[in-house]
């Protein structure tokens, strides 16, 4: 069955022990689309981020990812992901590092144009121990892209990057959906949401709002999105 | 110099430790266990080994000795025939035997004692209370035939080692494998817990690799590393320190790769259940100690206390050390059953570690 959702998480739940980090989340991701995460610290992106890479497991609810069922391995080689934090090795150069994630995604062609999308072809033999946090950003973003994934999952990619390189981050981000790649950012920064195609608003485990960024103003009254999402936020909670 | 910046130090480092349950466990339970192993394995009533008594003496003073060796608290002696001496030796079922020859009681009567006295001699640890028995029964005799002196000239000989061997080839032939295992053990428990730290991890589960290709790259990468360690600590060994070795270097090489993919392989299993690179520090003593206490590198085996025994039968290291002891003192090659049988377990422990660091690798993610 062919499935026009790139992304498909139906009712979706997930607990940590007593801790109800996700209760009842059900969204939808087109493909092509760039679809924003929000919501402060703690609100359950993170994990919803993981649901849908198969590193967890739904309880209850299902996650379907270009329409196979997840945990599924055969999909994996169509996502990319971007942790939180820069994962990489510090001892490899940022070529070293980029062309370890081809390999084992099995897209080694791919690790010259990863590196100019980043910037990062002039800096290639560098050592990542030596990088700034924002190279390392830029070369973490390489490894996630690196075999041209269908989907790509960034969670909070632009934390700690400065205004210049943020701008630079959704240029890319722009190009890739536009030739078709899905994309899913996490962010709790509200002037990043304007950027996204369609916003869901997490907190306390539950998705309380979605739509354009447009919709999400109109829901909550505002036309300050920030104000917007509060406006939300604590109609929810009263 | 502010007393109450120390003490916020002081307060902070205890209030971590509080949280920190396992390592706390580890720093109270750790010491308990491997010194109440020490103190068992030297004082619990360590097991006496056998020992071969053939009484081939014409006259009295044969008997006379061979009834005290009997009464003996070091060893446990068993009446054979001269002739099955050394295959007994040999098959592990004795650790010496003793010959009072035809004119025993003629040459004691002349002044002169010469029982003859074989030793297997690969474990000089094993040889001691033999010779403190001898010597006992002996003085025994000299009270009873008075008024000559008398003089011990005991005949001794080595199945295995000789004269010339002494304590570095003893430990030598273990520690080739063991500085090995360690080393290798610690190195790959430590890189692991860094892949899960620095995040590295999380993104090779979010890519299609499978468990099993993580734990077999990551083995096979260590098992060069230590493959040339164990080649360098093998060289090092023969040829500058000279210890003693009668087996083919080939399969010692190969016993020590069999050592370090078990080692390998301990190290990813045990890395599941470390959260931080200090938690895994402290498995280290936990793990290297008691083996180094119970599998037969310092003590024999066969003098534990029966209830250590047990213990260091199961453990996989008393067959490695075992098995490299076989190949350089006793020049064992792979016909013999012994070895096989310790190549087939150190072997075997690697598989099951294998297969256990693959079943704990995704759960332990979270």
């Amino acid at each position: 069955m062919h499935d026009s959702y790139a992304v498909n998480v139906d009712d979706v739940s997930k607990s940590f022990g007593a801790f109800k980090a996700l209760n009842g989340v059900t969204l939808r991701v087109g493909r092509g689309e760039i679809y924003g995460l929000l919501g402060p610290n703690g609100a359950g992106k993170t994990t919803l981020i993981r649901l849908i890479c198969g590193l967890l497991e739904a309880h209850p609810g299902t996650v379907t990812v270009l329409g196979q069922r997840m945990p599924n391995v055969a999909v994996l080689r169509h996502i990319g992901y971007m942790t939180q934090q820069a994962a990489l090795y510090p001892g490899l150069s940022v070529e070293e590092n980029v062309s370890f994630f081809a390999s084992i995604n099995g897209a080694e062609s791919g690790v010259k144009e990863a590196l100019e999308l980043v910037q990062l072809y002039d800096r290639r033999n560098s050592v990542v121990a030596t990088l700034s946090g924002g190279m390392r950003q830029r070369c973490s973003l390489a490894c996630a892209l690196v075999h041209k994934p269908e989907l790509l999952l960034l969670d909070e990619p632009t934390v700690g990057i400065d205004p210049q390189l943020r701008v630079q981050f959704w240029e890319y981000f722009r190009r890739m959906a536009a030739g078709g790649t899905t994309l899913i950012v996490s962010s709790h920064v509200m002037d990043e949401a304007d950027r996204c195609q369609r916003l869901g608003l997490i907190q306390y485990g539950r998705l309380l709002a979605e739509g354009t960024p447009a919709d999400i103003r109109t829901q909550g009254g505002s036309q300050n999105l920030e104000e917007a999402f509060l406006a939300l936020a604590g109609r929810r909670e009263s | 110099m502010s007393g109450h910046r120390v003490r916020a130090i002081t307060k902070r480092l205890l209030e971590g430790f509080r949280r920190d349950r396992r390592t706390l466990a580890l720093l109270f339970v750790a010491p308990i266990v491997i010194l109440g192993l020490l103190g068992y394995l030297l004082r619990g009533s360590s097991s006496v080994p056998d020992v071969g008594v053939a009484n081939q003496d014409t006259g009295p003073a044969g008997g006379l000795v061979a009834a005290a060796l009997k009464q003996s608290t070091h060893i446990k002696t068993i009446d054979i025939d001269a002739a099955q001496g050394d295959s007994k030796l040999r098959d592990g079922s004795l650790v010496a035997y003793i010959v009072f020859p035809r004119d025993f009681s003629e040459k004691a009567a002349a002044g002169t004692v010469s029982p003859e006295l074989h030793l297997e001699g690969s474990q000089p640890g094993e040889d001691t209370p033999v010779i403190q028995a001898l010597q006992q029964a002996l003085t025994l005799l000299t009270a009873q035939v008075t008024g000559r002196s008398i003089s011990f000239q005991p005949r001794v000989s080595h199945l295995y080692g000789g004269a010339n061997y002494d304590t570095l080839d003893y430990f030598g032939a273990a520690f080739v494998g063991l500085v090995v295992f360690f080393l290798v053990f610690v190195i790959t428990i430590v890189s692991f817990l860094n892949e899960r730290s620095q995040g590295t991890l999380e993104r090779l589960m979010a890519s299609p690799l499978r468990r099993g290709e993580i734990v077999l790259g990551y083995m096979l990468g260590f098992t060069v590393l230590a493959l040339v360690q164990a080649a360098e600590v093998l060289v090092f060994a023969l040829a500058v320190l000279k210890i003693q070795n009668h087996g083919n270097v080939l399969l010692i090489f190969g016993m020590e790769a069999l050592m370090a993919i078990a080692a390998v392989n301990l190290g990813i299993f045990l890395s599941m259940f470390a959260r931080s690179e200090f938690q895994a520090v402290q498995f280290i003593p936990l793990v290297v100690v008691p083996q180094m206490l119970l599998s037969g590198i310092i003590f024999p085996v066969s003098s534990e206390p029966t209830a250590l025994q047990y213990l260091s039968n199961v453990l996989p290291l008393t067959y490695a050390v075992n098995g490299m002891r076989d190949i350089m003192v006793k020049g064992a090659d792979l016909t013999w059953s012994s070895l096989q049988l310790d190549a087939a377990v150190v072997l075997g422990f690697g598989i099951v570690l294998i297969a256990a660091g693959t079943a704990t690798l995704r759960r332990r993610l979270g």
